[in-house]
Parts: structure tokens; sequence; C-alpha cells
């Protein structure tokens, strides 16, 4: 899960890496009291997305006056940065800039370690910078002195280090890291990622507001079915995955790289996905419903196709069953192809069939004889074609 | 020959007593692999499938000297005490089948195992199959489906996705060929054996004469496979197929800050097939065409 920048930048203080002084505002809050109360002249107000490159699309607005401030929130609050929803703004004290640098780190998957990248030339302009001035460093993660670092910063590698480690992170940035006319070293910028797969040790990340990646606020769809995989057998196979998107083929795919490989050979057929949507690790029947069932809801859906390959250990029958509660539900009368093939893959084959007879379904089944691929052609002939 | 399991394969499951482990267990008998016990702590004595069950890997070791193979079946949480102390005890085969271990802990285990020299497959690898000598967690699946899916054959597969091992070694079943062995790697951002590690141990197998990958986008573990073609460690033929292109259609936001860009400055996914062509690896531009491919040179 991506932090927003003040988010980031608690988790900073939190380790010892100075921050500018700031506020958090929100839509529709008061901005000219959240100024007053912070009680600085030169500000900078600068939104709170979840994606980079928001210095070149004017996210970001220097203000010194109430009106000013008044003026820039009402603008950031009504802009949009590439589809990128505005969470909330970061009203925050101008820094006196003498110098901008860049500090980082992130897992190297070459030497499958964290690397720590440091440049002296930050900024937004820093993917430009020439190898040659960024200095990449191998860490080792079970070494928690990051030891002798030949940075003018001296305190904020090693508390970044401190931070990445017990925070569980997979990335975190400081860009720029500044050095003020008066010699402090300041994080005026906080990337961090969290690493989801950790949360069982971080009970504080409970209280972090839901998001997607996509930049813009999740579905109702989307947070129902992460409900899916929480309580205490939340590794007993995934069925937490679901993606909203423009199109109307709904899709139940089960295994990760089937999943990948049947979304390239949807769009090649020409059909538009409505969801992305995976199971997989042998889930149990209940968790299956559950998630078809939200699936199916999607209102104006033309097709749905169901695949996946060769299983190894996922029962089909079970996982079936839960799809076809779900079916017997909702009675679909659009299209329905199935490709799927592993362990009880004929009792599997044998609900499905029974269940489209018993409610006249218009559904088409194919085993590991038809590739996945070919079945997404056949549900392409199978949809209406839009007049 | 075949790669990472041979005829004097031992193996220990740990967390045998587990649901997943003991139907990992049943798997690898069926096939005829060699499971000789299994580690639970707090269940020493106990039997799985008629093989003995230990407090720890040293008790196991005690009485099963000969047993050179790991695979573990424990939940995220518990993973990497498991990995370690299969690592502590030189086990020199570690194959990782679970899923959601937190990528500090991943990394912590792999930096263990390499100043061992001890290999880990994994973690999320369902395993190992090598046709007609054994296989290494469930792989393959069911007895009656994995005969229909592998037969020994001179075809050596690499997957980052469990399911996908299988299909694709189905699709290299249907073009009337059969497998060395196929592996999957895992598709976590941290592998423990990557593709040019896999096609080391390949090229210095006489039954594989060209391998299939599976891969998919995240990490650049592909320029690996373009650096050992370059300088000769590979020299057999290689097909490819690199999944989620339609992750480029997806809203942009799914990265965030540069560190990924300069850590993988030219060497992004747009260059990563690119090099891999210069290189002479066939690049399937769906998974189905990658038995077609190879079939020629097989």
């Amino acid at each position: 899960m991506n932090l927003y920048e003040w988010e980031g930048k608690k988790l900073f203080t939190k380790h010892g890496i100075a921050t500018p002084r700031g506020v958090v505002v929100r839509r529709g809050a008061d901005f000219a009291k959240a100024y007053n109360d912070l009680g600085i002249k030169e500000v900078v107000a600068k939104a709170q997305v979840l994606s980079g490159k928001r210095g070149k699309n004017q996210g970001i607005k220097f203000c010194s006056s109430v009106e000013e401030v008044t003026r820039a929130c009402e603008e950031l609050f009504n802009t949009n940065f590439r589809g990128q929803y505005v969470a909330a703004l970061l009203i925050e004290e101008k820094l006196d800039i003498a110098e901008e640098h860049y500090l980082s780190i992130t897992y190297d998957t070459n030497k499958k370690q964290p690397v720590l990248i440091y440049s002296r030339q930050g900024g937004m302009e820093i993917e430009e910078v020439p190898e040659a001035q960024i200095e990449k460093i191998g860490l080792d993660i079970r070494n928690a002195n990051l030891g002798v670092m030949a940075s003018p910063d001296p305190s904020s590698p090693q508390a970044l280090w401190q931070c990445f480690l017990a925070e569980d992170t997979r990335l975190v940035e400081i860009n720029p890291l500044v050095k003020t006319r008066d010699g402090r070293w300041v994080a005026a910028d906080a990337k961090v990622a969290l690493d989801d797969d950790a949360f069982y040790r971080h009970e504080e990340w409970k209280q972090l507001e839901p998001r997607t990646m996509l930049g813009r606020l999740p579905t109702e769809r989307e947070v129902a079915v992460r409900k899916i995989d929480e309580g205490e057998n939340y590794y007993r196979g995934t069925a937490g995955k679901y993606i909203e998107m423009d199109g109307d083929i709904a899709i139940l795919f089960s295994g990760g790289g089937a999943s990948i490989a049947n979304m390239d050979a949807l769009i090649k057929a020409g059909l538009k996905p409505a969801n992305y949507t995976e199971y997989s690790g042998n889930p149990p029947r209940e968790k299956v419903y559950q998630l078809a069932k939200i699936v199916l809801s999607k209102p104006n859906l033309k097709g749905l196709w169901i695949a996946g390959g060769v299983a190894n250990f996922t029962n089909i029958a079970e996982t079936f069953h839960g799809i076809v509660d779900a079916l017997d539900e909702i009675k679909p009368t659009y299209p329905i192809v199935v490709r799927r093939a592993g362990p009880y893959e004929e009792e599997g084959m044998r609900l499905m069939r029974e269940c489209a007879e018993r409610n006249h379904l218009d559904m088409k089944l194919y085993g590991k004889e038809t590739s996945m691929s070919e079945t997404a052609k056949i549900l392409a002939k199978a949809v209406p074609v839009k007049v | 020959m075949s790669i990472l399991i041979s005829p004097n394969t031992e193996v220990l499951i740990q967390g045998i007593t587990g649901k997943e482990g003991a139907k990992a267990a049943k798997a690898m008998l069926d096939y005829g692999t060699n499971v000789v016990g299994g580690v639970t702590p707090n269940k020493g004595g106990q039997e799985v499938e008629g093989k003995p069950v230990f407090n720890s890997i040293k008790e196991a070791l005690a009485q099963l000297p000969g047993a050179n193979t790991s695979a573990i079946y424990v939940p995220p949480f518990a993973a990497k005490a498991a990995i370690l102390e299969a690592i502590d005890n030189n086990i020199p085969l570690i194959n990782v089948i679970v899923e959601r271990i937190p990528i500090k802990d991943t990394a912590y285990c792999l930096a263990a195992a390499k100043e061992r020299g001890i290999q880990i497959i994994g973690p999320s690898s369902l395993g190992v199959m090598c046709p007609g000598i054994g296989r290494i967690g469930v792989i393959g699946g069911p007895l009656e489906l994995t005969k229909q899916i592998f037969q020994p054959g001179s075809i050596g597969i690499i997957s980052r996705s469990g399911g996908m091992t299988n299909e694709v070694s189905w699709q290299v079943r249907k073009a009337g060929l059969g497998q060395s062995t196929a592996v999957h790697v895992g598709g976590d951002l941290l592998m423990g054996t990557t593709y040019a590690d896999l096609l080391r141990l390949f090229q210095k197998d006489d039954q594989t004469k060209a391998v299939i990958i599976f891969g998919e986008h995240g990490g650049s573990y592909e320029f690996e496979i373009v650096d050992i073609i370059k300088n000769k460690e590979f020299t057999k033929p290689l097909a490819i197929y690199i999944g989620g292109k339609f992750a480029s259609a997806l809203p942009e936001g799914m990265n965030i800050g540069h560190a990924g860009a300069i850590v993988e400055r030219g060497r992004g996914a747009a260059e990563k097939e690119e090099a891999l062509q210069a290189a002479g690896v066939l690049i399937a531009g769906h998974y189905e065409q990658l038995a077609e491919l190879i079939k020629p040179l097989a």
C-alpha cells in the first residue's frame, strides 16, 4: 500500500528525520483557520495524491496570505492530476532551500537485497540525472547499521534505513532532501510503500484510510472484495483481488499467471474487461461464492469469462461450487464461457452444467483440450456486437 | 537426467502435520518421491502417511541423515523461522511454497542461504517436477492428472506461475513432447532461484534440449538471461512469454517514487523483449505459442 505524503512524513518524524511544520486539510475544511492555526506566513499547499510527478502537474502552490491559501486550496481540490483523486492537502512551511538532494531505499531484485540510492542532484528531474552522479549502495537486510556513508547529511540515511526496516516498507524515498540556508536537513517530500504481506505485525495499519493504487478511491465492490481475505485464515487461498474497470465482460480468473495471460488474450480478442479478478491457492467455496457474487453485481455486463489453467491442487469442484452458488442467485442472461482443468474437474464441470440447465444459462464449457486464448475468441463471437 | 531432483533425493516436509503439508506428503509419495519424514514443533512422534514426524530438523537429521531437501508448508508468519532452521542445518535444497511472506523476511532468508551456498526455490513456489523421477511439492496435482500432463522428455520448463507451470507443460505434451524438469520459481518480487540459475543447470543437463519460460513483468530477471547467453553460459534454444502487457493499459499510479525507475534504468519492460530478441531468444506473443516455437528445436 502506498502512503500519502503526510502519512510518510509521520513515519519519518517517528524515526528522527526532520520534516517541515505543517497541517493536513480535507475537502470542505476551513482552510483559512488551518492556515492561521499553523501560524507561518510563507507556506506551500500540496495536493496529496498517491503517485509522483505532482510538481510537474501544478500540484504545489506557494502562498503568503489567507486569501492566497484559500484560493490555492480550492483550486487544488478541483484539479485533476492525471485522473488521480486528491484526498487531502498538506499546508506546510515554505523551506528556504540551499540544496536539493535525493535519498531512497528500495529492493534490488538482482541482488535480492535493499539498495540505498543517493544523489546530490535531487528534485523533479532526478530521473534525468546522469548515472555517474547517482550512488547506489547495496545493503544487507540483516544489518541494521548502515555504517559510514559519504552523504553530506550525517543522519538521514541511517534514520531512513531504520524506518525502512521497522515499518516493513518496500520503498522509502525523500525527494528532495533539502538543505536549508540555515544548515538544517529536512525531508521536503515523502514517498513510502508498505509491504502488504507484513500487515499482521502492524496493527496500526488498520487505521489507514482505504485507497487504490489506481489514483482513485476504491469502489464499493473493491472494498467489499478486499474483506473476503481478511481474518485469521487470510493465507488459505486468495479470493480478494478485484480491480473495477470500464468494460462489460465480467472476469473470474484463477491463478495469477493465467490471469495475466488471459487479460492479454481478452483484450487481443477485442473484448473489454469489466474487472480484473483472480482467485488462487485453493480457496474454499464460501470465499469464491462471495467473490463471484460481487463480480456479477456490476451493472450492464455483456458476458462472463471463467478461465484458468490446468490447476495443480486447487479443487475445481469446490471453487466452481462457489461460482455456481452465485450463478443460482443471479441467473445471468448474457453468454458465459468456462475453461478450466485440474483436480476434480469432472465434478466441477458437472456442477456448472447442471447449474446452466436449471437456470437456462447460455454457457459453454471447455477443458484443457481447448486453450484459454481460444475460449476468449469463442466468447468474443458470442457477445453481441455493439450497434 | 533431470535437474534439482535425483534418485538420491530425500525430502523432509516442514509443517507436515498441517492440511497442506499432509496433502503435499501424499502427492510426493504418490509420484514416487522419497519423502523420509516431516517436522512440526511439539508434534514429534506422530506419523503422517506412514512417515515419522520430528520436533525439529536437528532431531530429524539424527534419524534420517540422508535428508537433503526440505519442502516448507507453514503459515507466512512462521516461514522465516522455518527457512532459517533448514539453512542452519545445512539442507542444501529448500522449496518454499508459502505465499505472502513479508519481503523483509524473504530477503533475510535469501541472504542467509547465499552465505551457505544453499538453494532456495521460491517463496510462493509449488515446487519442482522431474517426470518419471519425482516431484517436490504438489506441482502437477493428483496422480492421474500428473500422468496426463507430464512425461519424460527434452524440454526444460520454468514458470513464475504455478498454474501456468502445468498449463505450459500440458501444451508441450500436446505438441507431442515431454519435459526434463518443470520448475515453478514463484511469483514474488524476490526469487530465491532465478531464471538464470536454472538455465545454468539446464545447460549441464544432457536430457534438456531446449527451455521454455513463462515470465511475468516485474523485476529485471530477464536481463540475467541476456547476460548468460552473451557469455555462453547458456547456449540451448530458449522460448519465453512475458505476461502482463495489459498492465500498461491500467491507469497510471501503480508505481510510486523514482527509485524503481532508477534501479531499472534502461532495463524496463520495453527494453526486456528487445534485449532478449537480440540475444536470440524466441519471443511468444501468447503463451500457447511457446510449445510451437520450441518444437522444431527440441
